[in-house]
């Protein structure tokens, strides 16, 4: 479902990616580890044609620098920092509904999936940090893509919102979605992954399998 | 590029920037000094007994060269950075979106919500005018009104390549405001100076016009209002002789435009290989 072939990537001279690369499966969850900096965020970038970079992803068989509207058709992505600029959490939404093509009801489907149907019309930039990875997983969610991209998804949660956000997550793993997840945090990481990707300096260093190993 | 698409990403802008501060204090500013200057123009025109039209006219242009710019380039310059730097543009790109309909429909929002601001302005200058001194030139109004728009169109598209060209708000709003510095203030020293240095011809000067959209635009409205190019000087009456008025006109309209295309393109060239994080 998802192909990095020796993906490389510099900024400003500096190597952050050299020739990654990995494969996961249909319905498989993949966690890429590492410390800081060793290429997690933009091993995710390049799979959304976020960074020019050179190698081949792709993702649902459609090449993300060739093809990038075919392949982020099958993505949701949940970012490390979710942003929605001046907007209403339901006028956040009602875009993506729009720009993927899908009803107004789906809107409400997914607010209320997250628990955020009673704030629909407050302004986002008012909402806490746990409010915005919620509504930003109910963006990425609302199409029902097969593939979500994960970065840090628990990073800005306080121990309840992380709790939540993992009990909705395992959900969606055991429905048979693709995950991608770059993350450092070991509850995290038993709780989603079947397998585990570990960069260092933008390396995989090795691939284990996690759950086969346990 | 899809209409569509096109649209969606610009009433998502048109949204944003009407709720914005930054827009809704300068567009306020704009209308409250256009119906000032309106009032002191009809104030004017019954001591010296000259038509009210046609003054406040003259005053919206001098008004417009300066907010015009000013907006367009500041309201350019923050529109992709900004997005940038708080994150919400790689939540928009992670959408099946191309860069090009991102950029363009983010320009297009943009224009559409600063094309109202101007016509607001204009608008109520002209309604207030109007009823007040009786019409006057209504087609040099509006001219200048639409030249208005044209110029908002260049400045905004140069902001939005200082934009995805400095990746950082604070860095492309310092960027916009030396741009306006010079378009507005230092463009005509340097012209100045250029010209009594090198002793230069109409011909030059005019040619050196063409590298300020600011001045083109001055010279379009002066021309809208009065229609007599030899106001210029002898710039105005060389490119009469060399092109005709309707050539010259054309000229100045032609190279404004082309300022627009340019700098959206170059700015859309950027976008296209930048790094979003």
């Amino acid at each position: 479902m998802i192909a990095a072939d020796k993906l490389s990537l510099a900024l400003q001279g500096r190597t952050i990616l050299d020739g990654v690369s990995f494969r996961v499966g249909r319905g498989e969850a993949v966690a890429l580890v590492g410390p800081n900096g060793s290429g997690k965020t933009s091993v995710l970038r390049c799979l959304l044609g976020l960074v020019p970079f050179e190698g081949r992803a792709s993702i649902g068989g459609h090449d993300a620098a060739r093809a990038p509207i075919a392949a982020r058709e099958f993505v949701g992505y949940l970012p490390q920092r979710p942003a929605f600029g001046d907007v209403t959490a339901f006028e956040a939404l009602r875009f993506v509904a729009r720009v993927r093509r899908l009803p107004e009801c789906f809107v409400w489907r997914e607010l209320e999936r997250v628990g955020l149907e009673r704030h629909a019309q407050a302004r986002a930039r008012t909402f806490s940090g746990g409010m915005l990875q919620r509504l930003s997983l109910a963006a990425a969610l609302l199409a029902d893509p097969p593939v979500l991209l994960l970065d840090e998804p628990t990073a800005s949660l306080d121990r309840a919102g992380q709790r939540e956000f993992l009990e909705l997550a395992a959900r969606l793993r055991e429905d048979g979605r693709t995950l991608l997840l770059a993350s450092h945090r070991a509850e995290e990481i038993e709780r989603l992954a079947d397998r585990v990707i570990e960069l260092s300096e933008g390396q995989v260093m090795f691939p284990v399998g996690l759950r086969a190993a346990s | 590029m899809r209409r569509r698409e096109l649209v969606l990403v610009a009433a998502r802008e048109v949204r944003e920037a009407v709720r914005s501060r930054w827009f809704a204090l300068s567009a306020a500013s704009f209308l409250l000094l256009s119906l000032g200057l309106s009032l002191l123009g009809l104030s004017g025109a019954e001591r010296s007994g000259l038509a009210g039209f046609d003054r406040t006219t003259a005053g919206l242009l001098n008004l417009a060269l300066l907010f015009v710019p000013l907006l367009g380039l500041s309201l350019g310059a923050l529109g992709i950075a900004g997005e940038m730097e708080d994150g919400s543009l790689a939540s928009l790109l992670a959408l099946p979106l191309t860069r090009m309909e991102v950029y363009v429909g983010k320009y297009l929002g943009l224009l559409v919500a600063l094309a109202a601001a101007i016509a607001t302005g204009f608008g109520a200058s002209g309604i207030l005018v109007a009823t007040s001194a009786g019409g006057g030139d209504a087609a040099a109004f509006l001219s200048l009104a639409e030249l208005a728009v044209l110029l908002a169109a260049v400045s905004l598209a140069v902001g939005a390549l200082l934009s995805v060209a400095l990746g950082s708000r604070a860095r492309a709003a310092g960027a916009a405001f030396g741009a306006w510095i010079a378009l507005v203030y230092l463009s005509d020293l340097g012209s100045i100076g250029l010209v009594v240095a090198r002793n230069l011809g109409p011909d030059r000067v005019l040619l050196l016009s063409l590298f300020n959209p600011v001045e083109q635009a001055r010279v379009l409205g002066t021309l809208a209002l009065t229609r007599r190019p030899e106001l210029l000087g002898i710039v105005g009456l060389y490119g009469q002789d060399q092109f005709g008025y309707a050539g010259l006109v054309a000229l100045l309209l032609g190279a404004l435009a082309l300022w627009a295309v340019v700098a959206l393109l170059a700015g859309a060239r950027v976008f296209r290989k930048a790094v979003v994080s």
